[in-house]
C-alpha cells in the first residue's frame, strides 16, 4: 500500500522565471500572429490573434492546476494511461474520420479531435511510470525491452494512420527519456541495434507522402512537391531577407504581402525572423533554451525519479518540437506540420504544454521532504 | 515504498550532457539561421524583391514627324480604352451556389455600357478579345458555355515580318468563328471572364482594355458607373495618327505590335513590354531606336495576387523619342500623288511610282508609290479595312519605288552612252546610221539570212528611220540602233563596248546594289554579265544580249530609285548620292539636333566632256522639235530628260506566253527621268507607270506636273534668277 509522503507544498519553488518566460513567449507568439493575419480577409483566421490571447488565459489557469496537482498522483495513472492510450488508437483505426488521406481523427460532437495530441502526454505518464517503477533501479533489459515492446503496438497504429512526424516525436520522447532513467551501456548499445533495424524497416515501408516529404526536404525542386517546396523556398527568403535587425513588426514583406504561407502556425519562426531578424532570432530560440533550462534545473531537484523523468519527458516534448518546427523554416529538418510552442497560433497546444509545464512545477513546489512514513 | 528516490546514478556527466545536447541543437539552429540572416542576407532580399516587386513601364511618347518645312506628318493622338481590373471585380463566393458573382458583376458592367443595344460595341468588344485570347481560346470558351456560333473559312493574308523591317504578305486558311456577327451578351462576358482569369494568376492590378475607341460620351458614362461599379477604368493610350494618310503611307511606314517571329531580336534591342507598338515598315521602321525614346518606370508592390499596395522608390519618368524631320516636301509629294494617281487612272494602269531628288545631295524631296493605302489602319485594331488591303492583288503595301524590280528600258541608254564615250567607243561626233532594222547571223546557221535575229528601233514601228545620228542626237529621239552598235557593236563594221565593260559601268551607276536608302525593303537585282547568264540561264552571253542590255531591257532590272539615283551624277557632274529621307533628327527634350550630311556613295570620275554630251542629249530629248520628251518642257525653266518606254514579258498562263496587244507586241511600262534646271539642278525626277504605254505620253506629263509644282511651290522669282542656259 502505497502512502503519500508528506511534502509542503511552497509556491516559492514554484520557478517563476519559468512561467515569466512561457507568459512571454506567448505574448510574443500572440504579436506575431496579429503580424501574419491582421491583413487576412477570412475573418476566423483574421481573428486568430485575440482567440489565442482567451488561451493564454486559459492556458494560465491549466498551469497552476497542473502545479497545484499532486504530480504524484499521476503515478496511478500509468497503467489506465497507457490502457486509454492504446485504446483510443483502436478507435481511431476503427473510428476515424479522414482527412488528406490520413485517419488520425475521431468526431466528438461536432469538432475533430486527434487523440494522439493528448497521447504525447499520456506518453509521457506511461513511459516516466514504467521507467521509475521497472527499471531505473535495477537496470534489467529484459524488463526495459518488455516496456517498449509494450509501446510498439500503439506506436504501430500511429504509423499506420499515417502519422509520421507524430510517431518520430514519440520515439524522440521515449528514446529520451529511457536515456534520461540512466540507460546501462550495454544496454544502449542492444537498443541501438534495435533502433537501427527498425528505422531500415521503418524506412522500407514509408507511406508515399511521407517519401514524398522526405524527398522534397531532399530535393525541393521535384515537381511532386511543388507546394511545400514552394512553402520552405518563401520560409528561407523570408528568414533571409531579416538580415540582422529584420524589418520590423508588421513590416515583413514577405509576410505582410502573403508570400509566406501557413505563416501564423508552420512557419511563424519565419515571421519572427523576417521582422526582428537575426537579433529576433537568437533572442526566440534564447527564451525557448532559458525554458528548457529552467526545466533541467527541476528535473536536477526532482526527488523521486518519476517525478524527474516526467519533467524530463515535457522537457524533450518542447525541445523536438521547436527544433523539428524551426528546421523546417530553416529547410535541415523535412516539412512535417509541426507546430513552435508557445508561439504558434493554435488553442491547444498552448493550453496543453502549459498544463504540462504546470505539472512540471508541481514537482518542484513539492519538493521539501518533511518526513517519510510507510 | 512507492517513489524511488532519484538514483544516484544521475551523476555529473549525464547532467553535464544533457545540457550539451540542448545547447549543442540550439546552436546548430542558431548556426544555420546566422547563416542564412547574415551571411546570404543579400541573396535573399534580392529574391523578397523579386517577389514583391514589379516594375511597370511609362510609355514614351513616341517621337513625331515632320517634312523638311516643319509641317507634322506623324504624330500621337490620345485614345481612350475601357478596361476591366481583375482584383476589383468580386470574387466568386463559394457559399453562394450556383451564382458567380464575377460573372454577374461583368454583366452588370456591359448593360451599363449599354452594349446590347449597340451591336457596333459587341463587335468591337469581340474583335478585341479574339486578338488577345485568340482563334483557339476564343471557339473553345464560346464552345464551353454552349453559346451558338457561326464559322467562316477565312483566307488570312498574314503581314509576316521576315526580318526586322521588312514585311511579307503570306495566305493561310483557316475556318475560324465569324466575328463580324455580333455574340450574345453572355458569350461576351465569358470571354471577358476568362480574360480576367488568365490574369488573376499574377498581375491582378493590371487593367485589361476590353472596348476601344471610346468616344467622349461614352467615357463620360463609364467614369459615372465606375463610381457604382468597381472594376471599370478609362485608360488612355497613345494612338498613331499619321495627319496626310496615303499620300505618305509607303515613306512614313506604320507600326504595329512586335511579330512573335521577331521578339528574341526586339528584346535584344532593348524592348521590355512586347505589347509597345514597334514600327514596322518605312520611316517608323528604319528610324525604329530614335522614334520610341525611352519608357519610364514605375516600380510597385505587390502581394502573392499581384494586387499592388504602392509606389516603391522614384518613378523614373520616359525620356520621349526623338523628332524626325524629313527631306520630304508635302506639298510637292501631295502634287506628284494626285498627278501620278490621275495618270493611272487615265491609263487604268495598277501602279507607278514618282520620285523627286535633290541631285546637289541625294535627298528625297518626294516619293509616291501607288496604289497607296491608308496607314491609320494599322493604329486601330487590324479590321476589314486592313483586310481588303491584304486581298487587293496590285499589293498596295508594297513601296514599289524600292521593291519593284523593272526593265529600266531607255532611261537605261544614258549608262550606255557614258560607258561608250568612256571606253572611247564613240566620240560626240560619231555618227551611226539608222537604215531601218540591223540583224545579226544566227550563230549556228551564219551564212542563212533568214535565221538572222532582227533588232529594231522603236521609231520602226511607227515606219521611219532617223538617219545619221550623233550621241546627243541619239539620246534625244532615243534611237535604239545607234546603242545597239554602242552596246555591242555591229558586225566588223563597228566595235562596241565588251560585255564587261558594260556590266562594269552599269554598276558604277548603282546598278547591282542596293541605293541606300534608309526605307527599309529595298530590293535589288544583279547586273547581268557573262558569268550571271551562264549560272542562271545556263548559256553564254551573245551580242544580242549586249543590245538589249544596251537599252535597258533584256536581262536588266533595276528599282525606280535605283534608275533615278543613276541619273542624279548626269545632274550633278558626276557625283552618285545614296538617296536619304531624313534631315534631321531632333531630340525634344534638349532641342539638340542631329543634321544628316550628304552621303557619296562614289565619284564617277567620267569627263566632263561625257557629262556635257549626255547633258546636252537630254536637253534634247526636252527641248528639241524631235526630241521624245518635247512635252515635258516647263515654262520659266529648262528641263533636261529622258524618256524609256521599256517591253515586259507578265506571263499569261492561258497561252503559256507573255501577255501581247492585238497586233503582237508587248505591253510596255512608261518611264521618264529629268532634271532642271539644266545649269545648276535642284531636282531630278523619276515617273515610271507600270504597264501604262509610251512615256513620252504618259510619264512625261506626270513628271512636267511634278517640275511645275516644285518651282511654283518655290516662287517663281528665284526660279527665273537661276534659271539659266
Amino acid at each position: 500500500m502505497y502512502e503519500f509522503a508528506q511534502r509542503r507544498v511552497s509556491f516559492a519553488n514554484l520557478d517563476w522565471w519559468l512561467w515569466g518566460t512561457a507568459t512571454l513567449l506567448a505574448l510574443f507568439g500572440i504579436a506575431m500572429i496579429y503580424s501574419a493575419t491582421h491583413s487576412v480577409v477570412d475573418p476566423i483566421v483574421r481573428g486568430r490573434w485575440s482567440s489565442q490571447i482567451v488561451f493564454l488565459i486559459l492556458s494560465m489557469v491549466a498551469f497552476f492546476v497542473g502545479a497545484l496537482l499532486d504530480y504524484r498522483l499521476l503515478n496511478f495513472l500509468g497503467l489506465p494511461s497507457f490502457l486509454a492510450f492504446a485504446a483510443l488508437l483502436v478507435l481511431v483505426e476503427l473510428y476515424g474520420v479522414e482527412q488528406n488521406g490520413a485517419v488520425r481523427w475521431i468526431r466528438v460532437g461536432g469538432t475533430l479531435v486527434q487523440p494522439t495530441e493528448a497521447g504525447k502526454f499520456m506518453l509521457i505518464v506511461i513511459v516516466a511510470w514504467y521507467l521509475s517503477r521497472y527499471y531505473t533501479e535495477r537496470k534489467r533489459l529484459p524488463m526495459l525491452i518488455l516496456g517498449l515492446g509494450a509501446l510498439a503496438g500503439p506506436l504501430f497504429l500511429v504509423y499506420q494512420q499515417p502519422d509520421l512526424g507524430m510517431l518520430i516525436t514519440m520515439l524522440f520522447i521515449i528514446g529520451a527519456m529511457v536515456l534520461m532513467s540512466g540507460l546501462a551501456w550495454s544496454h544502449f548499445l542492444v537498443l541501438g541495434a534495435f533502433g537501427l533495424a527498425g528505422l531500415l524497416l521503418l524506412y522500407s515501408s514509408l507511406e508515399d507522402y511521407m517519401v514524398q516529404r522526405l524527398g522534397m526536404f531532399f530535393n525541393p525542386n521535384e515537381a511532386a512537391n511543388i507546394n511545400a517546396a514552394y512553402n520552405v523556398r518563401q520560409s528561407l527568403i523570408s528568414v533571409g531577407n531579416g538580415g540582422w535587425f529584420g524589418q520590423g513588426w508588421m513590416n515583413g514583406s514577405q509576410n505582410q504581402l502573403h508570400f509566406l504561407r501557413v505563416r501564423h502556425t508552420d512557419f511563424i519562426f519565419s515571421v519572427v525572423a523576417e521582422e526582428f531578424g537575426f537579433v529576433g532570432s537568437c533572442l526566440l530560440l534564447g527564451l525557448l533554451g532559458f525554458l528548457l533550462w529552467r526545466l533541467l534545473r527541476t528535473m536536477d531537484n526532482a526527488e523521486d525519479e518519476f517525478g524527474r523523468l516526467l519533467v524530463g519527458g515535457v522537457g524533450a516534448l518542447i525541445l523536438f518540437q521547436t527544433f523539428v518546427n524551426t528546421g523546417m523554416n530553416l529547410r535541415i529538418m523535412p516539412v512535417t506540420g509541426m507546430t513552435l510552442p508557445f508561439i504558434s497560433s493554435g488553442g491547444s497546444s498552448l493550453v496543453s504544454i502549459m498544463f504540462a509545464l504546470g505539472l512540471t512545477q508541481s514537482v518542484n513546489v513539492r519538493r521539501t521532504v518533511i518526513g517519510w512514513s510507510s | 515504498m512507492w517513489g524511488n528516490a532519484p538514483s544516484a546514478e544521475h551523476s555529473r556527466t549525464s547532467k553535464v550532457l544533457i545540457r550539451v545536447v540542448l545547447v549543442g541543437m540550439l546552436a546548430f539552429l542558431l548556426g544555420r539561421t546566422f547563416q542564412l540572416q547574415i551571411l546570404h542576407h543579400d541573396t535573399y532580399v534580392a529574391r523578397a524583391d523579386a517577389n514583391r516587386l514589379r516594375t511597370t513601364e511609362i510609355p514614351a511618347p513616341r517621337g513625331l514627324i515632320f517634312d523638311r518645312n516643319g509641317v507634322l506628318l506623324a504624330r500621337n493622338r490620345p485614345s481612350y480604352q475601357l478596361a476591366i481590373i481583375p482584383e476589383d471585380l468580386p470574387d466568386d463566393d463559394a457559399a453562394t451556389d450556383g451564382v458567380d458573382e464575377e460573372f454577374e458583376a461583368i454583366m452588370d458592367i456591359l448593360f451599363t455600357l449599354g452594349v446590347p443595344e449597340n451591336p457596333e460595341m459587341t463587335l468591337d468588344m469581340q474583335r478585341n478579345l479574339f486578338a488577345v485570347l485568340g482563334r483557339q481560346d476564343f471557339r473553345k470558351i464560346l464552345e464551353a458555355h454552349n453559346i451558338p456560333l457561326t464559322f467562316i473559312n477565312v483566307q488570312y493574308d498574314v503581314l509576316r515580318q521576315v526580318q526586322q523591317g521588312d514585311a511579307e504578305v503570306q495566305t493561310e486558311t483557316v475556318s475560324s468563328v465569324d466575328i463580324e456577327r455580333p455574340l450574345p451578351l453572355e458569350g461576351l462576358a465569358h470571354l471577358i471572364q476568362a480574360r480576367v482569369q488568365q490574369r488573376q494568376q499574377g498581375n491582378a492590378s493590371e487593367p485589361i482594355p476590353i472596348l476601344t475607341n471610346l468616344d467622349r460620351g461614352e467615357i463620360s458614362i463609364i467614369a459615372e458607373a465606375s463610381y457604382r461599379r468597381p472594376g471599370t477604368h478609362v485608360l488612355e493610350k497613345a494612338i498613331r495618327e499619321y495627319v496626310y494618310g496615303e499620300l505618305v503611307s509607303h515613306v512614313l511606314g506604320f507600326t504595329g505590335p512586335v511579330p512573335q517571329e521577331l521578339e528574341d531580336q526586339y528584346i535584344q534591342s532593348g524592348l521590355t513590354a512586347l505589347t509597345e507598338p514597334v514600327g514596322l515598315s518605312g520611316i517608323e521602321a528604319a528610324y525604329q531606336n530614335n522614334l520610341r525614346g525611352e519608357p519610364g518606370t514605375r516600380t510597385i508592390e505587390v502581394d502573392i495576387f499581384g494586387t499592388a499596395h504602392g509606389t516603391v522608390g522614384e518613378v523614373v519618368e520616359p525620356v520621349p523619342g526623338q523628332d524626325i524631320i524629313l527631306t520630304l516636301d508635302i506639298e510637292l509629294q501631295r502634287e506628284m500623288h494626285y498627278a501620278l494617281r490621275e495618270m493611272l487612272a487615265r491609263q487604268e494602269a495598277d501602279s507607278g511610282v514618282a520620285i523627286a531628288i535633290d541631285p546637289r545631295n541625294g535627298q528625297v524631296l518626294g516619293l509616291v508609290s501607288l496604289p497607296s493605302f491608308d496607314n491609320n489602319i494599322f493604329s486601330n485594331n487590324l479590321t476589314e479595312a486592313y483586310l481588303r488591303l491584304a486581298e487587293d492583288e496590285r499589293r498596295p503595301l508594297i513601296n514599289y519605288a524600292i521593291g519593284g524590280l523593272y526593265p529600266p528600258g531607255s532611261t537605261f541608254k544614258i549608262v550606255t552612252a557614258v560607258a561608250g564615250m568612256e571606253e572611247r567607243v564613240i566620240q560626240p561626233r560619231t555618227v551611226v546610221v539608222d537604215n531601218g532594222p540591223i540583224y545579226l547571223p544566227n550563230r549556228f546557221f551564219p551564212d542563212d539570212p533568214s535565221q538572222a535575229q532582227e533588232f529594231v528601233s522603236w521609231n520602226h514601228h511607227r515606219d521611219f528611220n532617223h538617219g545619221p545620228l550623233t550621241l546627243r542626237r541619239a539620246l534625244a529621239v532615243s534611237n535604239d540602233i545607234y546603242f545597239y552598235y554602242v552596246g555591242g557593236g555591229y558586225r566588223d563594221q563597228f566595235i562596241g563596248l565588251t560585255q564587261p565593260e558594260l556590266a562594269q559601268w552599269a554598276k558604277r551607276f548603282g546598278y547591282g546594289e542596293e541605293s541606300g536608302i534608309d526605307l527599309p525593303g529595298e530590293v535589288k537585282f544583279s547586273v547581268p554579265d557573262d558569268q550571271w547568264k551562264r549560272i542562271n540561264w545556263a548559256s553564254s552571253w551573245v551580242t544580242g544580249d549586249s543590245y538589249n542590255m544596251a537599252i535597258g531591257q533584256g536581262y536588266v532590272l533595276a528599282t525606280p530609285l535605283q534608275v533615278l539615283q543613276s541619273v542624279v551624277p548626269i545632274a550633278n557632274y558626276g557625283t552618285l548620292y545614296k538617296p536619304q529621307m531624313v534631315l534631321q533628327i531632333v531630340e525634344t527634350t534638349t532641342g539638340r539636333t542631329q543634321e544628316y550630311t550628304p552621303s557619296v556613295v562614289r565619284f564617277l570620275d567620267v569627263s566632263p566632256q561625257t557629262l556635257d554630251e549626255v547633258r546636252l542629249g537630254m536637253h534634247d530629248a526636252v527641248n528639241s522639235l524631235e526630241g521624245t520628251a518635247r512635252n515635258g518642257s516647263i515654262e520659266g525653266v529648262l528641263v533636261a530628260g529622258k524618256t524609256g518606254t521599256a517591253e515586259f514579258c507578265e506571263f499569261d498562263p492561258e497561252t503559256q506566253d507573255c501577255m501581247r496587244d492585238e497586233e503582237g507586241h508587248l505591253p510596255t511600262h512608261a518611264s521618264y527621268v529629268a532634271f532642271a534646271p539644266f545649269k545648276d539642278p535642284e531636282i531630278a525626277v523619276l515617273v515610271f507607270v507600270y504597264g501604262g504605254g509610251e512615256g513620252s505620253s504618259v510619264a512625261v506629263p506626270v513628271a512636267q506636273r511634278i517640275l511645275n509644282a516644285y518651282f511654283a511651290l518655290k516662287g517663281l522669282g528665284q526660279v527665273a534668277q537661276s534659271a539659266g542656259g
